[in-house]
């Protein structure tokens, strides 16, 4: 492949793959990234779930004090 | 430790991470259970038969805590199931086991209207049902919030 084949070859790429326009963003993205990572992890820690998992843990120990023989037989299990 | 060898260190082993963080809760719980059937059996004079009760949580609860955390590790990415989730499937297969091991050492009594726990605490077979929900909702809670809080602090969820 001699000099006039590249020059040839660099022609016929730059015609396939035209230049792309606004090779800046418009925006900084990484606030968007911050939002959608705390939505996320707002998701995971949703406060219904707390509440639901607090309501467990109160109905566990209301047990616990209506039937107190069974604190020892749960503890065998742990 | 430089912070490349403790990355490479947290990248291996992860089973025996998820067997550490697995065995925590019992191992720590155990000590406890033995402090209050000392207190009991010694300090309260009834007559439990510590030595016989105490071997099911001592010897296998630990164990089996550690391993089923290896099999979630080992299965989550097929199952997707969550270590909340993971945990109270638990119960169903210790609480067989737990039961046949306390009736063969005598821990357990089976009654006409209720079963014995420890030669003290009497509990009528209505409340089974009840007892077994509390303790998934135990496990739940606790499988959810201190296993999965340790497998997070370890590297391996």
């Amino acid at each position: 492949m001699n000099a006039h084949d590249d020059e040839r070859m660099k022609e016929v790429l730059r015609r396939a793959l035209p230049p792309v326009e606004g090779d800046e963003l418009g925006r900084d993205l990484w606030p968007a990234m911050l939002r959608r990572m705390d939505a996320e992890s707002g998701a995971a820690q949703s406060p219904g779930w707390a509440w639901f998992d607090a309501a467990l843990l109160a109905g566990m120990v209301a047990f616990g004090v209506f039937v107190p023989a069974a604190i020892p037989v749960l503890l065998f299990y742990l | 430790m430089r912070p490349q060898e403790l990355e490479d260190f947290m990248n291996t082993h992860p089973y025996l991470r998820a067997y550490l963080a697995g065995i925590f809760v019992p191992t720590l719980v155990l000590p406890l259970l033995l402090a209050m059937f000392i207190v009991v059996r010694i300090v309260m004079q009834v007559p439990v038969p510590i030595e016989q009760a105490l071997i099911f949580p001592m010897a296998v609860v630990p164990s089996l805590f550690g391993l089923w955390n290896m099999l979630w590790l080992g299965t989550h990415a097929r199952t997707h199931l969550s270590i909340g989730m993971h945990g109270p499937l638990l119960p169903i297969l210790i609480m067989p086991m737990g039961a046949t091991t306390a009736s063969c050492l005598g821990v357990l009594q089976l009654g006409t209207h209720g079963a014995t726990w420890f030669q003290a605490c009497q509990i009528p077979y209505a409340l089974i049902a009840p007892c077994f929900l509390a303790a998934l909702v135990g496990y739940y809670l606790v499988w959810k919030y201190i296993v999965g809080f340790l497998n997070r602090v370890l590297g391996i969820a």
